[in-house]
């Protein structure tokens, strides 16, 4: 069983006390009920079902993914601000809804739905991120509150994440081992961090067990993988949902903001106790993990064929494919829910007793994919899932913000994905750059060489590199 | 189709079913039980007792000298950063055990000698951690019925006699507690004892209690204890520390009492400002008379204001001291908030025994990682007394997000029928999760591993948390005596002193511990002794970090 957290009585009693509606028939809602809570999602079930469906609980995931809460389920914080960590306000909500520091919509589809749901949003869609501690009621776009953010889509996020705990999982065993030779044989040992063939720079580990993490690059000292969000600071889908569903929703799930961690089952003050268990979050995990991934537009003319043809190649010549991977290879297709690197405040695996088990294997667009001589999935991202500096003085575009976040410098972002990258404009973090050119342009730091070849290309080239990038579409 | 039928059931049937069985096992008793006690919101640890099976066959004992006393130090002792124990026996000798415990696996020691002849180490009451020669690693202050010795460590668990060297008079008290600080500008450590009963005194033990010392480094490059300087009265002092009360950075010193024995005494607090004589602060200043049974200090800032509060133990109702509004930083008047709190933890929370209770160590800790502090409290007759509870169960009280405390003694498991004395909450085993030692008279030692909401067998964490070690290398006071540290998550902060002295005998040394709750990252902060503070340093939950003094990033530290 779910040990901290079996929380699934206060939906069944609502859907008990629904059930004596005169129009509710057997669903006990009536057929035009405006929740999108009808029903408990017991993770436990799910996770000891020999019949488990993938199919079926993705559906429930994505009817709370598109459904627009409403406040009788719990919708708004009144009372909390939209901070990870569960943070009480200084004095109650004055609105439901604001842009700005939220909440600043009632459906996870309200932004990400470009070109399709679990896509990504326009820059109507863009959020105001704030850590949500001090000034959290910010009323103001002014960046020293809040860093303006484009919505990012999450197609192929399931295999995102794989990759990540597969490369969290091989740079941490790196380190047991340096940490142990040093150990063994009393010397420091200095270490290349390498995954997938991504560089993650070097660490030092000391005979007494010390270990010096100044050279690490693109990734934090405890070695855990963050791949989503703009800046690369959250571990998993999981997690991200847990924050979102607070910040945009004001939906508190129990895993962090219930009993156990906050003294109370409901931390907003709306009148609604634990408002998302975990079965409900698992089911919002289930549906963005399956969420077939970019791939390449088709039909295409053959002139359009050539040119991204072309272009392809000179994308890796110029040097943009040394950070925008063509692929990483993934080993195992498994997704299990909740993360085995997940900390407390999301549900970890040591608070379940049977962990979902989400084989993503099974999927006919994940089967299409290619695979390496070793078996092994390539996922076409585009991306290495590092962080880089993107911006310096001669091309500060994209250093726009002034708030670093979660110890993440300002001028440093996750390498963005490009799978999905031929319709999902408008581009950069804050999504205000309208062209594939100009978001290119605007490549500074760690890129610098690479845009210059990029703009050194002859006009037809970079046409060729821009008509690979347009080619890489998410299916609608 | 019938797939999807199943299916359907896991939404909706299972909840049905947990709902049915939760209605089914919540019986009557229970109900009533649940009037009787408030429950803990916050989660409870489970405590699984394993000393013998760690190798850590130890009794404390002996005649009514040892009735007080019993204590525990815990500190590295040979460089691997894993918590030792050297273990008081009263009249038997006492032991040191090194830490064999393997990360996150069962508690394993190992009895180890120190160097010491044996006969030194009999007739020890208690123990504390200290780096008084500034040579890195941790040298040991033991009291005793006599001769108190100053132990140098010279590191792989092995020990010399540095009194005669350091020129220091253990003298002939029946010692019972000790702190120390390194006062401003000082090289080296001033050396507090407390003393119990004078027992050469006429009348003796009724008010008949000792003066207590303070050693003072002389003057010069070489460490020397040459000098003493005399706290009179005395009044039977079982626990002391230096603490920094009143934000001025000059720590004073606290000390608490026991009332049994002494005419006219109360609890005491002595300012000792740098190359003056201690002077108790009186009446005049501020200062309450306050007469209990103190056994043991704790001390930890819950409001994080920067003036510390304080927990006393007694028999009885156990005091939480809190700076009243009257108080100034240059008048000490405190309130007791125990009962507000929830903490007076004056009689058994469980058993038939209906008598007050006796209190002797306690400890403010995060033992279940949420980000508020707990308090522990050993508890036990002082031997045979029937005014007082004969089965008297060491208190866990967890704090509340109310900031109230609620006891989980018995939920957590160390409810043990054994008269507590000394004892001290480390990570042994390095899997973030607070264990627990205590030294118990004329019966085990009682070791608990803290196995979090898990069993012995399946372990299982609790929130995040945080191992902090600081470190001044090169200059005196390498271990930071007298630094704050200050851990930010969130709007939150908690704090911590780096201190030596408190408990009931008991002291400890090694990574200070921070519940984190659910953060994943927090900012730690250190104010050194000199008063200066650190930048921000950028940590992730989970870890043993450690931070030398002026260095840009924290250095992690892994066990294996």
């Amino acid at each position: 069983m779910a040990r901290p957290f079996t929380l699934t009585v206060g939906s069944f009693l609502s859907a008990l006390v629904l059930g004596s509606s005169a129009f509710a028939g057997g669903t006990g809602f009536n057929p035009w009920d405006e929740r999108v809570i009808r029903e408990g999602i017991d993770y436990d079930a799910l996770a000891n079902d020999p019949e488990f469906s993938l199919e079926a609980l993705r559906d429930k995931g994505k009817e709370l993914f598109e459904g627009r809460f409403i406040k009788d389920e719990g919708a708004g914080r009144p009372n909390a601000t939209q901070a990870i960590v569960p943070t009480k306000r200084r004095r109650p909500a004055g609105h439901m809804f604001l842009r700005l520091s939220g909440l600043d919509a009632n459906s996870c589809q309200s932004c990400h739905a470009m070109p399709v749901s679990g896509g990504a949003g326009d820059f109507t869609a863009n959020v105001f991120v704030s850590e949500g501690f001090e000034s959290a009621d910010f009323d103001t776009t002014d960046p020293q509150f809040s860093n303006e953010r484009g919505t990012n889509h999450l197609m192929g996020a399931g295999l995102i994440e794989l990759l990540a705990r597969e490369m969290t999982a091989d740079l941490r065993a790196q380190r047991s081992k340096a940490v142990v030779a040093a150990r063994e044989n009393g010397q420091a040992v200095t270490l290349q961090l390498e995954t997938k063939g991504v560089s993650f720079g070097v660490l030092t580990a000391q005979p007494d067990g010390l270990v010096e993490t100044s050279g690490l690059e693109g990734i934090d000292s405890d070695l855990t993988l963050r791949p989503f969000g703009q800046k690369g600071v959250f571990g998993s889908l999981r997690q991200f949902t847990v924050n979102a569903l607070n910040q945009h929703s004001g939906m508190q799930p129990a895993e962090r903001y219930g009993v156990a961690w906050t003294g109370t089952a409901d931390f907003d003050g709306d009148g609604v106790d634990n408002e998302i268990s975990i079965g409900q979050v698992s089911a919002m995990v289930a549906y963005q993990a399956t969420l077939p991934a970019p791939g390449r537009k088709t039909p295409l003319p053959d002139i359009w064929v050539e040119a991204a043809k072309h272009g392809e190649h000179l994308f890796s010549e110029a040097g943009c494919a040394s950070c925008h991977r063509p692929s990483l290879p993934l080993e195992s297709l498994v997704f299990q829910d909740p993360n085995p690197f997940e900390t407390a405040g999301t549900l970890r695996p040591s608070d379940v007793t049977t962990a979902l088990k989400l084989d993503l294997g099974t999927l006919d667009w994940v089967k299409a994919l290619p695979k390496d001589d070793q078996g092994r999935t390539l996922v076409p991202l585009f991306g290495d899932l590092k962080r880089h500096r993107i911006a310096d003085a001669a091309r500060d575009t994209l250093g726009n913000e002034l708030l670093s976040q979660r110890f993440v410098a300002r001028d440093v972002f996750l390498t963005a994905e490009l799978w999905g990258v031929g319709n999902t404009a408008p581009y950069g973090h804050r999504g205000d750059l309208t062209t594939l050119h100009e978001v290119i342009d605007a490549h500074g730091g760690e890129a610098t060489e690479a845009r210059k070849a990029y703009t050194a290309l002859p006009e037809n080239d970079r046409q060729a590199i821009l008509a690979f990038l347009k080619s890489l579409e998410i299916a609608e | 189709m019938s797939r999807r039928i199943e299916f359907s059931r896991a939404f909706l049937i299972a909840p049905m079913l947990a709902f049915a069985a939760s209605a089914l096992t919540n019986t009557p008793s229970q109900a009533q039980d649940e009037t009787l006690r408030q429950s803990s919101l916050a989660p409870v640890p489970h405590f699984v007792e394993e000393a013998h099976a760690a190798g850590l066959d130890h009794k404390y004992e002996g005649p009514w000298e040892y009735f007080v006393g019993g204590g525990v130090a815990i500190f590295d002792c040979n460089g691997d950063r894993r918590p030792d124990l050297f273990v008081a026996g009263g009249q038997n000798e006492a032991a040191l055990y090194r830490n064999d415990s393997s990360p996150g696996g069962a508690l394993a020691f190992s009895k180890t000698a120190t160097g010491i002849s044996d006969q030194r180490l009999t007739k020890v009451l208690g123990a504390y951690p200290i780096d008084f020669d500034n040579d890195s690693i941790q040298d040991l202050v033991v009291l005793r019925l006599g001769e108190n010795l100053l132990l140098k460590g010279k590191g792989a668990c092995q020990f010399e006699l540095a009194n005669r060297s350091l020129a220091f008079e253990g003298g002939r008290e029946w010692s019972t507690a000790f702190s120390a600080i390194w006062e401003q500008g000082a090289t080296y450590p001033t050396l507090a004892f407390g003393n119990y009963v004078d027992r050469s005194a006429p009348g003796a033990p009724w008010g008949a209690c000792h003066d207590n010392f303070v050693f003072r480094p002389d003057e010069g490059d070489a460490l020397k204890y040459a000098q003493v300087l005399r706290l009179s009265p005395g009044y039977c002092t079982l626990s002391m520390l230096f603490t920094d009360w009143n934000r001025s950075g000059e720590p004073a010193l606290r000390v608490s009492n026991d009332r049994h024995y002494y005419r006219g005494g109360e609890e005491q607090l002595w300012a000792l400002s740098p190359g003056r004589p201690p002077r108790p602060y009186r009446r005049s200043d501020g200062w309450r008379h306050l007469k209990i049974w103190g056994m043991g200090i704790a001390s930890i800032d819950l409001n994080v204001d920067g003036f510390p509060e304080y927990a006393l133990t007694s028999m009885g109702d156990t005091k939480l001291q809190m700076l009243d509004d009257e108080a100034d930083e240059s008048v000490p008047v405190y309130r007791d908030i125990a009962f507000e709190r929830g903490v007076t933890a004056h009689r058994p929370y469980t058993g038939e025994d209906l008598r007050p209770s006796t209190g002797w160590h306690s400890e403010f800790q995060d033992v279940n990682n949420d980000g508020l502090w707990d308090l522990y409290i050993a508890k036990g007759n002082v031997e045979a007394m029937p005014d007082f509870a004969a089965f008297d169960p060491d208190n866990l009280l967890i704090g509340q997000w109310d900031e109230s405390f609620v006891e989980t003694g018995d939920i957590a498991g160390i409810d043990l029928d054994r008269r507590g004395r000394g004892a001290g909450l480390a990570d042994f085993n390095m899997d973030g999760l607070l264990d627990l030692v205590v030294i118990n008279r004329s019966a085990p030692v009682s070791l608990f591993r803290n196995v979090g909401s898990g069993t012995a067998d399946a372990p299982q964490p609790l929130g995040n948390w945080l191992g902090v070690e600081i470190r001044q290398p090169g200059v005196p006071n390498p271990f930071a005596v007298g630094a704050k540290v200050s851990v930010k998550i969130g709007n939150r902060t908690i704090v911590r002193d780096v201190q030596v002295g408190a408990g009931h005998a008991s002291g400890q040394a090694g990574f200070l511990h921070f519940g984190l709750g659910v953060s994943e990252r927090a900012q730690v902060r250190v104010r050194w002794p000199d008063g200066s503070w650190s930048h921000g340093y950028r940590v992730f939950a989970n870890h043993h970090v450690i931070i030398d003094r002026g260095d840009e990033a924290a250095k992690l530290w892994f066990a294996n």
